[in-house]
């Protein structure tokens, strides 16, 4: 399983990436929209994108529309990662084609929880 | 004084053992996240609370649940609510076609995330006409409070709830997130102790008893078992955590229990032998077991 | 206009919450009682975003270094021994003033807009139209942390 992590803050991406990676994700970083367009582009095929909303150049929510736009992309699940918690700017993510979203602050146990929810798993955990 | 990788290869091995759950290098971060917390409010390092758990039981049970389950996620494990959806509503709307009602009984019911994942799950699947009541009980006033106002917080509110039911069952106040009120409607709360006897409940359909059996002494905890078997419903299901079970109970205990599988989560049925009776010998006979 | 803040017990509420998930349980963040005005010791650093919409107003934090290069330290997982430099520093207090103001928000009649976050080392800057609504003086490894929210426009 491959995760992209879209975050301008490196903090943050760090935050993530050990969350992700213990859950046995490989992973890929992105500082804004546009960089984890070129990401994609380049052949970096993910399960999942962990999407932030307020970033420069392109934010995620634009991220979102375009990715959609794609058909090679559309198995791709996304996810945002936000602190944008407005309940009308959450049904506007989903709205564009957001699979779940995370609000900030969150413990590593909801990105565990969400991944599982959406049927992604790296490890096969016994039953 | 042990070091972090060998608390950490202790701590794997002994959840593998006792859960089945396998945590392998680099889950460190999760293991510890989860962890800290308890070794806080034991007041050691993680490192001397991975040899505390080690040596004590009841402290051993309390690390293991926090590792494998989360006590105040919403749709804690999803494959149990997956199975009431899919299996044990259907069946069960078929069997009460009669009443048209369906009872729940959330039986630890904590802050109240188990009673509402089940009325989302209610109102969305409930064919029109029908009614249903799911009684939420804990033994803590504080947790009752919590139920009764159904508010969350943000980060309770990040845990396994699907973000299509956050908007669709949840308004923000402030700071907190609010169940819709036709939802708090459908939950009545009771104050009530495991261990003492169950009475003005009524029965249920589905009973929700899930991670907590753990917590108890094994006489207790047969003794809770026994006493749950009257409370339900001919053809209801009773629901326990994935890492407990009935099979170590006496033998005319554990019989009365029959276990099915539905897909990976197993339920729990009143055996039909024991079905049949009348309800209170049942539970009598089988105190002396 | 009547000014519309966040309640003093939301904001605290919000603070700890972020601090608690990112920073850790390890030292409390503690309520620090000082008069209104009281200046922060002179080495800081800031954060500030801004919310446009239906709410106008900033989300300042202020940390004393220490914190500010401790927290940083934990969010980018940086060990003691390897050295931080100033970016590390205002990638993480960004991120923090991003988190706290993007909750503060929620808490105000919406809709409306967070911009990114500005840091800089050294004390917050206020416009002189700014009116300070809520201010929060904590302390955490006894040392200062101030969050502030500030409305355009004078008191009335």
């Amino acid at each position: 399983m491959r995760a992209l992590i879209i975050d301008d803050s490196r903090a943050m991406r760090s935050i993530l990436r050990r969350i992700v990676n213990g859950l046995g994700f490989e992973s890929a970083e992105a500082g804004d929209g546009q960089q984890a367009l070129d990401v994609l582009e380049s052949g970096f095929n993910p399960d999942i994108c962990l999407i932030d909303w307020n970033m420069p150049v392109m934010d995620g929510y634009t991220f979102i529309t375009k990715v959609r736009d794609n058909p090679e992309w559309r198995s791709m699940t996304l996810m945002m990662v936000t602190t944008e918690s407005e309940q009308k700017q959450i049904v506007r993510a989903l709205a564009a084609g957001a699979h779940e979203y995370v609000i900030k602050p969150f413990t590593p146990d909801a990105i565990a929880d969400k991944l599982e929810l959406l049927g992604l798993r790296a490890t096969e955990v016994p039953a | 004084m042990v070091s972090a990788s060998e608390a950490f290869a202790a701590v794997s091995a002994l959840a593998r053992r006792e859960t089945g759950m396998i945590y392998d290098e680099g889950k460190e971060y999760l293991v510890e996240a989860r962890l800290q917390p308890l070794a806080n409010k034991a007041g050691c390092s993680f490192a001397d609370y991975v040899t505390k758990i080690l040596a004590d039981p009841v402290e051993r049970a309390k690390a293991m649940d926090a590792l494998t389950i989360n006590e105040t996620s919403w749709f804690r494990d999803n494959a149990p609510y997956q199975a009431f959806t899919d299996v044990m509503l259907p069946d069960l709307i078929q069997a009460r076609s009669a009443t048209r009602r369906i009872r729940v009984w959330s039986a630890a019911s904590s802050s109240g995330q188990e009673a509402y994942s089940i009325a989302m799950l209610l109102d969305q699947h409930l064919p029109p006409g029908w009614t249903s009541e799911i009684v939420a009980s804990d033994y803590s006033p504080t947790m009752l409070d919590r139920v009764r106002a159904g508010r969350y917080t943000q980060v309770e509110m990040n845990r396994g709830l699907p973000a299509t039911l956050l908007v669709k069952y949840f308004s923000r106040v402030g700071i907190e997130w609010e169940v819709a009120p036709h939802l708090r409607d459908m939950v009545t709360v009771r104050s009530q102790n495991l261990t003492a006897p169950f009475l003005g409940l009524g029965t249920f359909d589905l009973i929700l008893l899930r991670n907590v059996l753990i917590y108890f002494e094994k006489d207790v905890r047969h003794d809770i078992l026994r006493r749950m078997l009257p409370m339900l419903n001919p053809g209801g299901y009773f629901l326990i955590g994935s890492s407990e079970t009935t099979l170590d109970s006496p033998p005319a205990l554990a019989a009365a229990w029959q276990r099915e599988q539905i897909g990976r989560v197993q339920v729990h049925r009143v055996a039909p032998a024991f079905a049949d009776r009348p309800t209170a010998p049942i539970a009598a006979s089988l105190t002396g077991a | 206009m009547s000014v519309i803040a966040p309640e003093l017990t939301d904001l605290q509420a919000v603070v700890e919450e972020v601090w608690s998930t990112f920073v850790g349980y390890e030292h409390p963040l503690c309520v620090r009682q000082v008069p209104a005005g009281t200046p922060l010791d002179s080495g800081v650093w800031s954060g500030a975003v801004s919310v446009t919409g239906e709410w106008q107003g900033a989300v300042t934090v202020e940390l004393a270094d220490d914190v500010a290069v401790a927290i940083s330290r934990v969010m980018l997982d940086v060990d003691p021994s390897e050295s931080l430099n100033d970016d590390d520093v205002a990638d993480a207090v960004g991120e923090l003033v991003n988190m706290i103001g993007g909750n503060v928000k929620s808490l105000m009649p919406g809709p409306s807009a967070l911009s990114l976050p500005a840091v800089a080392a050294g004390r917050a800057v206020f416009p002189s139209d700014a009116h300070e609504v809520a201010r929060l003086d904590l302390l955490w490894t006894n040392q200062p942390v101030r969050i502030t929210v500030h409305t355009p426009g004078s008191p009335r």
